[in-house]
């Protein structure tokens, strides 16, 4: 994974108020790590973070670590700012990027250190991580150099 | 009455379509109210059963409010899913009461007031806890950039061009010209199109659909008792409601077949089998075009083509009113008013009636509401 130039949130994280349910992934990518629900009854991960496994109603639903690189699913360059705070935000880029080793699992995110000319759907991708705890940590995803 | 007899809709209203109206919400759900009840050629005192959304309307302009200020004594009461399915599968819940002896005559209304309230469309979401978690960090907040994603992947796999997209918010254009009081007063050539503002690329400005103040509604009875009013009777020959087992949180990102709208295939089935239509025998369509791709998406899904030859079939067919599968005839939610669906029905109906106007579709006899509410579909088929 990669530490590289300081990336911050689009917009901040308000992490009391969000379900407890919801925190594991974020307390991950605090330690740079990306991490998503899977069921250990029927070995199925889901997204988002639901009480009990949605292909089984398993309530044994653990948090597994997934690599962060991943392929490029969809993606937008929004240039509308979508509220106040987002005026001096755009235009940036959200993404939806697949990961061969959590099936079935979609992560919106960001696309940072892009060349949008050649941007194409299914090129690899790699996370950028950045910030240490809670409230800063952040996450957003590069091409993969050489590609 | 019998088995077969079809329940009909007998009345209709709606409040002009606005940006912004100078009435509040409350006020325009009971200035459509009370239109649809005269239309019908009924009194207030005649309505015993209200039929809404169950998310947006009872926690805005609820069945109480509505029935103290109109003077409505009901016996019967209720609400389906939210916003666009909610309102077209109305007529079910409507029919199903009347069948039942539970109601005689029922009124169904929607409204929104998107067009005033600071966040509009977009602070409705916040009510989903995990786009909160997981979305809005990313700055990924506004439905064009959902649907953004959903036409990227589109053009992807399936090789939809700009130009595809133009051509349904073009002709739904020309559509809402036609009536003479649509929100959108512009005319839209491709140029114009293609110069537009990007908002969430590839989407523009006339992908999306409008924001608007305004309520509509409809009044619903049997066919014996429809005989003795005001207009001539629309039928509901078929509704359906189906949808896929998502939450409103992941339905955007995470549904397994992000190109497969699965509740707007199965309500059309559930609608054409039982009202006994094949979808060749309709005569045009009222789609939930929230976003020109969605409603692209919605046509293939519900069966009026395959999978991603949407874009051919409409622009081989004709979309425009006097083209020979008319879309959205009065400019729908892109360019009429976005009231999630409800002017959806209420046109449908004018146009049964013959009383479109300019944008009356010869000889119209059938016609298809579609309406969607991630993850949520319904499908109304109307007849006269
Ligand atoms: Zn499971």
């Amino acid at each position: 994974m990669m530490k590289g130039e300081e990336i911050t949130m689009i917009n901040s994280l308000d992490l009391p108020s969000l379900l407890p349910e919801f925190l594991p992934f974020w307390e991950s990518v605090g330690r740079s790590r990306l991490s998503f629900p899977r069921c250990t009854e029927c070995g199925e991960f889901h997204w988002y973070p639901m009480v009990r496994c949605p292909h089984c109603q398993s309530s044994a639903v653990e948090w597994s670590d997934v690599e962060p690189e991943g392929e490029l699913y969809s993606y937008t360059k929004v240039c509308h700012p979508f509220g106040d705070k987002l005026k001096e935000k755009v235009p940036y880029f959200v993404a939806l990027v697949t990961f061969a080793g959590a099936p079935g699992i979609r992560l919106v995110t960001n696309l940072v250190e892009v060349d949008e000319d050649k941007l194409r759907i299914g090129m690899p991708v790699k996370a950028v991580f950045s910030g240490a705890d809670g409230e800063n940590a952040s996450i957003a995803f590069r091409p993969l150099v050489g590609s | 009455m019998s088995h077969h007899d079809p329940v009909c809709i007998v009345g209709i209203g709606e409040t002009p379509p606005v940006r912004r109206s100078d009435k509040n919400l409350r006020q325009l759900v009971i200035d459509a109210s009370i239109e649809a009840i005269a239309d019908a050629g009924l009194s207030p005192s005649d309505i015993d059963g209200i039929v809404t959304d169950s998310v947006i309307m009872p926690n805005s302009v609820p069945h109480e409010y509505v029935a103290a200020q109109l003077g409505i004594d009901r016996t019967f009461d209720a609400a389906l899913s939210y916003g666009g399915a909610g309102i077209v599968c109305a007529p079910m819940l409507a029919e199903m009461a009347i069948r039942a002896g539970r109601a005689k005559n029922v009124l169904c209304y929607f409204g929104v007031d998107w067009g005033s309230i600071p966040a509009g469309p977009y602070g409705f979401h916040d009510l989903y806890p995990a786009k909160t978690a997981y979305e809005k960090p990313f700055g990924f907040s506004g439905q064009p950039s959902y649907f953004a994603l959903w036409a990227r992947r589109y053009m992807h796999e399936y090789g939809l061009k700009e130009e595809d997209l133009a051509m349904i918010a073009v002709n739904q254009r020309k559509n809402a010209l036609l009536t003479g009081r649509s929100q959108a007063r512009s005319e839209l050539t491709l140029e114009d199109y293609m110069n537009s503002r990007v908002i969430s690329d590839p989407l523009r400005v006339p992908d999306c659909c409008l924001i608007s103040d305004g309520a509509g509604a409809f009044v619903m009875t049997s066919a014996e008792r429809a005989k003795d009013l005001r207009k001539p009777p629309v039928n509901v020959l078929g509704v359906g409601f189906a949808m896929e087992t998502m939450t409103g949180d992941d339905i955007f990102t995470q549904k397994p077949d992000l190109m497969h709208i699965p509740g707007a295939a199965e309500a059309g089935r559930q609608a054409c089998e039982r009202s006994g239509i094949s979808l060749d025998d309709v005569d045009f369509a009222e789609i939930y075009d929230c976003f020109t791709i969605s409603c692209l998406m919605q046509i293939e899904d519900i069966g009026f083509c395959k999978k991603g030859e949407a874009a051919d079939f409409l622009r081989s067919k004709g979309t425009t009113v006097d083209g020979g599968f008319p879309v959205n005839t009065h400019g729908g939610l892109l360019s009429y008013s976005y009231r999630l669906g409800v002017e959806h029905v209420v046109e449908a109906v004018r146009q049964l009636r013959g009383e479109a106007g300019a944008n009356q579709v010869k000889n119209a006899r059938i016609g298809l509401v579609g309406g969607l509410s991630m993850p949520d579909y319904g499908v109304a088929i109307l007849g006269r």
